[in-house]
């Protein structure tokens, strides 16, 4: 243990310390504006569905499975809300970290000397608020990588301008 | 083929490379078509003479087509090495063009499969990490000229002439894992494993049947069967009691097979900055294993191997893109004594002191929530096992189960700790297996700390290390000190130069 305390005494920067920025309160716009289009695609289906169909077969049921979906949708709304407040992301000197999660929090820290390379991408909505998205790879399972979504654009470009001198350093 | 074995122009495999490549694309064949060919032979009489003929021009055909095939998938293929690149030309119709540049080379193998064996030619494959899989296989080369291309090839990256050269052949190995000690191998092996894996080699393969028997609309009679030789074995404790005998007799010459197959043969010669491994019975497979390529090593043994005094270290090398790929970068060494380990953990780490630092445990939460998940987990087991069988007599089964569970999760929980030094992190886990990893704090690719709600009210959390060939996970850890190793090892990460592949 010796060496460890050692080390505290160098005042390592913690990283429970920094300050994480929030992700751009554009980016919850555009996702209830996809989750809107979603819920329309979804309520249209079923209520089809329930007039052609159900309505024959279980007409007491219909206004139960109404409520129901509303209800899921509801709590949908709420998770994406308190959700996006979750995710808050911090760039340092010499790494980049993000936080996320409501039930299962999450904290990844990339260093960039082990960053293999950067993406920048703009869905199609995003591109209306001007936001994008930067993708950081490592060599481990790209599964586990960071993914920074929402980000103004000037500020996703800058970041990864940042992060690219970085690693050819 | 160049005989000075100089490739600075373009040259081709072995010409016996036709036949490695003629009998790799047969057997592919064979694989994909068995079925409908054991469907022939059941069927042959009752075919006419005029159907018979032509198939038999059509398997003729094929065989014909195929021999062409492969002499131009030999024709085409042509490789060099040209200003520190490798260059394959390969691709008879669609012509590719692949460059690797020597320092994205992780590592050059030789492989012999039987055929390759028979006629004597090797496989030297070249491994190349990053997030893109580019792996190069060249078929057949005559030994001579696969060990000069392996020089080329690593002369310029600066590891000198680390192959397997006759004067390697004279020097002792450290290891030589004789049958006698393979058997003893086999026979401490896992078996609940072994049979594990082959219920899902037999599953694969009741699959690909019922594919075929749904084709000719057959599927019912399968299941029906099976389904009531279920049901009449299920109160028959006779058969059970004999099946699970049968089982296990299985599981024991499943592993037998499978160690045989995979180490047969297995020597490990040590140099200065590799171990070279040599297994394979079929398919004999050599590998130099670079320091600096390992991500990360476990040691592991189990109760009856400790009591034999062996254990086998598992290396993990960096991984590319494909997941599939994965269990090629896993080698693994079995049957080693303990001096052995001692010896190739010293090569690869400076152990030592993180062996002697403080131990710590997971929280108790640990504990307390693999009872908790359990205990979900039997309920839920049980209900769907109680609502399809509708017998209560089937739930007697949990006096079984309960106290192997709680034995189990005491046993994960008494074998889970983690130490560490200034460079290394010692990781313990296992159940009834115990598994010891050792990773340098400098080889993590990112950091992670997860924590659930209800973690978060016992102020817990887990830390997830990614290295180039997977996660090390220390699970519970006090939020404080999780906060201190995670800062810790960013610091190590961040300010060392030494190349972690």
């Amino acid at each position: 243990m010796s060496s460890f305390e050692n080390v505290l005494i160098e005042n390592l920067p913690d990283i429970s310390k920094i300050s994480f920025k929030k992700i751009h309160k554009d980016y919850l716009k555009a996702l209830l504006i996809y989750a809107f289009i979603m819920i329309m695609a979804f309520f249209v289906g079923a209520f089809f569905l329930i007039k052609y169909k159900l309505k024959e077969v279980i007409p007491e049921h219909v206004n139960y499975i109404y409520l129901g979906i509303f209800v899921f949708f509801t709590i949908f709304i709420w998770y994406l809300v308190v959700s996006f407040s979750k995710r808050k992301y911090a760039v340092r000197e010499k790494d980049i970290s993000y936080k996320r999660g409501v039930i299962i929090k999450t904290l990844t820290t990339i260093p960039f000397s082990r960053i293999q390379h950067v993406e920048l991408d703009e869905a199609p909505i995003l591109r209306i608020f001007k936001l994008a998205s930067i993708s950081v790879f490592t060599a481990g399972d790209s599964s586990d990588d960071l993914v920074l979504k929402g980000i103004k654009k000037d500020e996703a470009l800058q970041i990864k301008e940042f992060i690219s001198s970085k690693i050819n350093e | 083929m160049s005989s000075n074995s100089d490739f600075t122009n373009f040259s081709r495999q072995s010409s016996k490379g036709i036949i490695v490549i003629y009998f790799g694309s047969l057997y592919k064949a064979l694989k994909i078509s068995w079925i409908f060919l054991f469907i022939f032979i059941r069927k042959f009489s009752q075919l006419t003479s005029d159907k018979l003929l032509y198939i038999f021009f059509a398997i003729i055909a094929l065989l014909i087509f195929l021999l062409f095939r492969a002499y131009f998938i030999y024709k085409n293929f042509q490789f060099k090495i040209e200003g520190g690149y490798f260059i394959l030309q390969r691709g008879v119709l669609k012509k590719t063009n692949t460059t690797i540049p020597f320092d994205r080379i992780q590592n050059i193998n030789f492989k012999q499969n039987l055929i390759q064996q028979l006629i004597n030619v090797y496989q030297v494959s070249i491994e190349t990490a990053g997030s893109k899989k580019v792996e190069i296989a060249i078929k057949a080369l005559s030994y001579k000229d696969a060990q000069a291309l392996k020089n080329q090839l690593t002369q310029s990256i600066g590891f000198k002439n680390e192959s397997l050269t006759e004067d390697l052949i004279k020097k002792k190995p450290l290891l030589t894992i004789s049958f006698k000690e393979l058997l003893k191998v086999s026979v401490t092996e896992n078996h609940l494993q072994s049979l594990l894996l082959l219920a899902a080699l037999v599953f694969s393969f009741f699959q690909q049947i019922e594919d075929i028997l749904d084709g000719f609309g057959k599927k019912e009679i399968l299941s029906n069967y099976i389904a009531n030789e279920f049901n009449s074995l299920l109160h028959n404790i006779l058969i059970l009691t004999f099946l699970s005998v049968f089982l296990l007799i299985l599981a024991m010459i499943s592993s037998f097979v499978r160690v045989l197959f995979f180490h047969f043969n297995l020597t490990v010669f040590v140099k200065e900055q590799s171990l070279e491994i040599n297994q394979g019975l079929l398919t004999k497979k050599s590998i130099i294993l670079k320091k600096e390529k390992v991500q990360s090593i476990t040691i592991s043994t189990n109760p009856i191997k400790k009591m034999v005094g062996i254990s086998f270290i598992t290396f993990r090398q960096a991984v590319s893109g494909k997941v599939s790929q994965k269990k090629d970068k896993l080698i693994r060494i079995v049957g080693c004594k303990f001096d052995q380990i001692y010896q190739i953990k010293e090569l690869l780490f400076d152990c030592k002191s993180v062996e002697k630092s403080e131990l710590y445990k997971p929280n108790s939460y640990y504990k307390i929530i693999m009872y908790i998940r359990s205990f979900i987990g039997l309920f839920l087991l049980n209900s769907i096992v109680y609502l399809v069988f509708q017998d209560s007599y089937v739930l007697w089964l949990n006096t079984l189960f309960v106290p192997l569970i709680l034995l189990l999760i005491r046993a994960k929980f008494n074998k889970a700790f983690y130490k560490f030094d200034k460079e290394l992190l010692l990781i313990g886990n296992g159940r009834i297996e115990t598994d010891l990893t050792y990773l340098s704090f400098f080889k993590v690719q990112n950091v992670k700390m997860r924590q659930t709600i209800f973690q978060e009210r016992k102020k817990v959390i887990d830390l997830v290390l990614q290295t180039a060939s997977g996660k090390v996970r220390i699970p519970c850890l006090e939020l404080e000190r999780a906060v201190k190793l995670y800062n810790y090892i960013l610091f190590k990460t961040e300010t060392s130069t030494k190349p972690w592949m």
